[in-house]
C-alpha cells in the first residue's frame, strides 16, 4: 500500500507524502511545492483529489481552493503552437 | 497481428474496415481505419507507449480518455500527442517516449562542498572531532 503511486507524472508515492507530511508538518499545498506531486505534465488532474484525500485521512485537512498557486487545473491543455499557428 | 474481438456474441461481428500502414518505433504495422493510436498498438500487442523520463519505469493506456497523458507519444515529430485521442492515418511515424538525460550529473565532488557558512563551520566541527586532520 505504502508503495503505491499517487502521482504518476513525478512518481510520487504514498510512502513519500506520508514521510513528508510526518517530516515538516505540511499542508496539501506544502506537499505538493515539495514532493512535485501535482506538478507533472497533467496538471495535477489525475492526483490533486487524492493528494487532498490522503492529507483529509492523515491530518483532517480540509481541501481548499483560496490559497493562491494551489489547484487551477487546465480543462484541456492546449500548446502554444495551437495558438500561434505551425509552419 | 490480431488481439482483436472478432465475433462477439453482443455486438456482432467486426466490420472489415480500411487498413492503415503506419510505423511504430522504425517497425511497420497494420491498424484499422477508426483506430486511435492505442487500441491500433494494443491490438498489434504492443501496450508499452512511453517511458518515464528520469526513471525509465514503463507506461501504457492509463485513463483512456485524454486526461492523465500518460499515453504521450511523438507523432510525426510532434512530441506530448495523445495516443488514447488520436485518430490512427495512414502513414504516421509514431515515436514510442524515451528516457531523458538528466540537467544535472548525480553525483560530484562538488555536491560535498559546503554551500553556506553555518554548513562550513559544521563540517570544520566535525572534522576536529574525528581528529583526522590538524
Amino acid at each position: 500500500m505504502e508503495k503505491l503511486v499517487i502521482c504518476r507524472c513525478e512518481e510520487v508515492t504514498l510512502a513519500d507524502i506520508k514521510d513528508t507530511v510526518a517530516k515538516y508538518e505540511c499542508s496539501a499545498r506544502e506537499v505538493k511545492l515539495r514532493t512535485r506531486a501535482g506538478m507533472g505534465y497533467c496538471g495535477g488532474r489525475m492526483c490533486r483529489t487524492s493528494v487532498d484525500a490522503v492529507l483529509h485521512e492523515i491530518k483532517g485537512e480540509k481541501p481548499g481552493n483560496e490559497i493562491p498557486l494551489n489547484i487551477k487545473p487546465p480543462v484541456r491543455p492546449v500548446s502554444l503552437s495551437s495558438l500561434g499557428g505551425q509552419s | 497481428m490480431n488481439n482483436r474481438i472478432v465475433n462477439h456474441p453482443v455486438l456482432g461481428d467486426l466490420e472489415n474496415k480500411k487498413k492503415i500502414t503506419f510505423t511504430y518505433d522504425q517497425k511497420t504495422l497494420q491498424g484499422y481505419e477508426g483506430d486511435t493510436i492505442a487500441s491500433a498498438l494494443l491490438a498489434n500487442g504492443i501496450r508499452l507507449l512511453r517511458v518515464h523520463e528520469e526513471s525509465g519505469k514503463p507506461r501504457g493506456i492509463y485513463c483512456n480518455i485524454g486526461h492523465c497523458y500518460e499515453c504521450r507519444m511523438t507523432v510525426n515529430d510532434t512530441s506530448g500527442v495523445r495516443a488514447c485521442l488520436t485518430e490512427l492515418k495512414e502513414g504516421m511515424i509514431i515515436e514510442s517516449g524515451k528516457i531523458q538525460p538528466l540537467p544535472f550529473a548525480r553525483k560530484t565532488d562538488a555536491d560535498d562542498m559546503p554551500r553556506t557558512y553555518a554548513e562550513f563551520s559544521k563540517k570544520c566541527k566535525s572534522n576536529k572531532e574525528e581528529g583526522s586532520h590538524v
